[in-house]
């Protein structure tokens, strides 16, 4: 009886198990400021990955006919240029801070799929 | 005295209270006198009346912005209305801990009001563990996160609510997940309770089984109250993205799903496995995991819990918790022994355990995926973060199996079931889900189409089946008509049928979820006044944008008319807000809702200068998102229908 449990328990968990790990590899991506992905630059050319950091102060720039973003975001003192296409974020504004994922490709550009806002402090007062 | 004082006092008073409960139960438990039950009772009431007191001066600090007290002036402002500064209360983390603290006091005191409903035997220990329960919730909202704290300085006006938070859903869906959990508490308390006084399982199933059914369906309508939130509200055109927030309230979801057809076998069976237990505990723990689990996840910043501060010690209390429960129960393994009775795998029960080994595993797989990148930060340093991509992957089969077994369950007896008892309507569910099949294949929908087409119309037409066998033979034994025969069965087993609603609504939500997934069409572009788009079959005419003020924001509200195949078929009036408070625009979406697929459109940007009308749309055709909410509607209605089943002291319940 409880043998056939283990049994029959053990196959489906091992059916999961290969879903798991069939899933896992395309979906994960590493998280990086902006100093790490030029730190380690051609590397990642291709990879998918997520980079947060701080928007330039005068560097958005959107065109709202052809839908698409460019800025420039900056950590540790070095910048990399931000290239999106769609909707601008509302909230998107110099100084906040930013998480885009994405390609980092060969002209060292960096192009966004999706732009995460980590929310402005107004939204939970810092403490 | 100002209202911090009185709160802060009660409050103080509520813990004094607990403790006292929890050592008097205690006593109670051990010695069995009658005294200290009585004493144990009222003072578990007096609990729940001093916990109202503090959360009634929170709210009326809230109504009446009173500006004095932190959590007042960091959540509302002078101009949000009544309503939502009543649910600004649990916006914030402090005020989330009150609530459901709130709702645990309310809950005991019900069950030490109830005289004759538990035995003295196990009443006691019961309300020792909800004492004990109560501290730590106390405890929380004291030392951790102070819901009474005053502003150091007066504040002249409040820093408003997330405009995001100003929706209906928003008034309902966290009281519902509090709801849950607390009732979840009260099943953990039962089961605890019952494994340290040898209660037999039979007497247990009978205690738990409301609560259960109770924190299962708060909990389901809770999360399905949050995606409708989520997809009215957010702009992006989806309900659920796999945020560990989501993923939070899930996983106790599926848990305590696991443990509600656990005790149903078991109703049956009439005794109480170590599996249901092991859920029962595990349900509890998941539900303290959450303020844990969403604490600093920056993609979230819509929940109380939000970057909160609450410190690793709530993982040790779950460890600790769930470490001596696990405990226990080991202790009182012998207690179990003589409950093992024998079916088959090809029967209701067999079948009832392999869905909960599925439901089991499904939740250990979103538990992997959503601690996984903060397990690899602590132990590797690099950090990681995981698409909605696996969880897609890993979920979706897994869903579609367990929805192929609600079609199997019905055809299945207890015990043990001859492949002649069920053949004739295995085939004719088989053969009416072929017919779909080929209707789908010369209609011609996409591949998707026809796996859930074929996975989801079996179980359907197998409880259809099942429904009418039923109503047929009352209709012939003792001439009702059908309609009267069904409602009349659905009287006579309530837990049975309300299960069936209950899983046809669950296929209607795979249904949503599956034409959504796969057949969304989606456009975006920037318009000017008199241009249009096309977004699946249809037009949308961008035809004006409107300007108004408020004292609050600056709204815009476009005029898109939308047509089909040259035929106009009605406006949609989408906005976007300019929020001054948080000098931020937010959108408010317009759907256009049928059985057959949802028109949603946002307006993703606009330039607020009277000069410039051009906008940016954003136009999605979602197919049978309506199902998912009506799912929803089904899941409360089976829901009730169980739930008002009271099963009857010492009854045998028998089916068939």
């Amino acid at each position: 009886m409880r043998k056939r449990y283990f049994v029959g328990g053990g196959i489906l968990a091992v059916a999961v198990g290969l879903l798991v790990y069939a899933s896992l590899g395309s979906a994960v991506s590493y998280y990086l400021t902006v100093s790490e992905l030029l730190d380690r630059g051609s590397e990642l050319y291709g990879e998918r990955v997520r980079v947060a950091g701080k928007v330039v102060d005068n560097s958005i720039e959107w065109d709202a006919d052809t839908l698409k973003l460019d800025f420039v975001i900056t950590e540790g003192g070095e910048d990399l240029l931000v290239v999106y296409e769609g909707a601008r974020p509302s909230g998107l504004k110099e100084d906040s801070n930013v998480l885009v994922e994405g390609e980092y490709r060969s002209d060292n550009t960096f192009q966004a799929s999706t732009i995460i806002l980590k929310c402005p402090s107004k939204y939970e007062p810092q403490e | 005295m100002g209202t911090a004082e009185i709160g802060q006092g009660a409050i103080i008073l509520a813990f004094l209270a607990a403790l006292v409960s929890a050592v008097v139960a205690g006593i109670g438990a051990r010695t069995g006198s009658r005294r200290f039950i009585s004493i144990t009772r009222i003072s578990v009431i007096s609990i729940a009346v001093l916990y109202s007191l503090a959360l009634a001066t929170a709210v009326f600090a809230f109504l009446t912005r009173d500006y004095s007290l932190k959590i007042v002036s960091e959540h509302v402002d002078s101009s949000l209305p009544a309503a939502y500064a009543l649910s600004a209360l649990y916006a914030d983390k402090g005020g989330s801990v009150l609530l459901w603290g709130w709702l645990i006091s309310l809950f005991s005191a019900l069950i030490a009001s109830r005289k004759h409903e538990y035995d003295n035997s196990i009443l006691p220990c019961m309300l020792c563990v909800l004492a004990a329960i109560q501290l730590f919730f106390l405890a929380m909202v004291t030392f951790v996160v102070n819901v009474f704290e005053k502003n150091p300085a007066p504040v002249a006006e409040g820093v408003g609510l997330n405009p995001l938070l100003q929706n209906v859903a928003m008034l309902i869906h966290p009281p519902m997940l509090y709801l849950s959990f607390a009732a979840v508490s009260v099943v953990f308390a039962i089961v605890i309770a019952a494994l340290i006084t040898h209660t037999p399982g039979a007497q247990c199933v009978r205690w738990v089984r409301r609560w259960a059914l109770f924190g299962w369906c708060t909990l389901g309508l809770g999360n399905l109250i949050g995606m409708w939130w989520s997809y009215n509200e957010l702009g992006w055109g989806g309900y659920w993205a796999w945020d560990p927030v989501e993923n939070a309230g899930l996983m106790p979801w599926l848990l305590i799903t696991a443990f509600v057809h656990s005790i149903s076998v078991q109703r049956q069976r009439n005794h109480l496995q170590r599996w249901s237990l092991v859920l029962a505990i595990l349900t509890f723990e998941f539900t303290l995991l959450i303020p844990f689990i969403t604490h600093g996840g920056i993609e979230s910043p819509l929940h109380g819990f939000y970057g909160s501060h609450f410190p690793p010690y709530i993982l040790a209390v779950i460890l600790v918790t769930l470490a001596g429960s696990l405990g226990l129960l080991y202790m009182r393994r012998k207690d179990f022994q003589k409950d093992e009775r024998s079916f088959t795998l090809i029967s209701r029960e067999g079948a009832s355990e392999v869905t909960n080994i599925i439901l089991v595993l499904l939740t250990a797989v979103i538990l992997f995926g959503t601690v996984l990148p903060r397990v690899v930060e602590l132990f590797g340093g690099t950090q990681i973060a995981i698409d909605r991509s696996f969880f897609d992957r890993v979920a979706g089969p897994i869903m579609l199996l367990l929805v192929f077994f609600m079609g199997v369950c019905p055809l299945l007896g207890w015990a043990k079931t001859s492949w002649q008892s069920v053949r004739s309507n295995f085939v004719f569910s088989l053969l009416a889900t072929l017919l779909v099949v080929v209707i789908i294949l010369i209609v011609g929908g996409g591949k998707w189409y026809l796996i859930s087409a074929a996975v989801c119309s079996f179980p359907v037409f197998t409880i259809l089946l099942e429904w009418f066998r039923r109503a047929k033979a009352r209709h012939q034994d003792r001439k009702e008509n059908y309609l009267r025969a069904s409602l009349a069965m659905l009287n006579s087993n309530r837990p049975r049928y309300g299960g069936f609603l209950v899983h046809i609504g669950i296929i209607l939500i795979t249904l949503g979820i599956i034409a959504s997934s796969f057949y969304s069409a989606e456009n975006m572009v920037s318009l000017d006044v008199g241009q249009s788009m096309k977004v699946g079959e249809y037009d949308l005419a961008y035809d004006e944008l409107i300007l108004k003020g408020s004292q609050t924001k600056v709204s815009a509200v476009a005029t898109v008319s939308m047509s089909r195949q040259g035929r106009h078929i009605g406006n949609l009036y989408p906005e976007n807000n300019y929020w001054f408070s948080y000098m931020d625009t937010f959108a408010e979406v317009a759907v256009r809702t049928t059985p057959a697929e949802d028109v949603f459109v946002s307006l993703v940007w606009t330039s607020f200068d009277q000069q410039n009308k051009s906008v940016t749309i954003r136009a999605m055709i979602n197919p049978l998102v309506v199902w998912i909410w009506v799912g929803g509607g089904l899941l409360l209605i089976g829901g009730v229908v169980a739930f008002s089943h009271q099963e009857r002291r010492d009854s045998q319940y028998k089916d068939r």
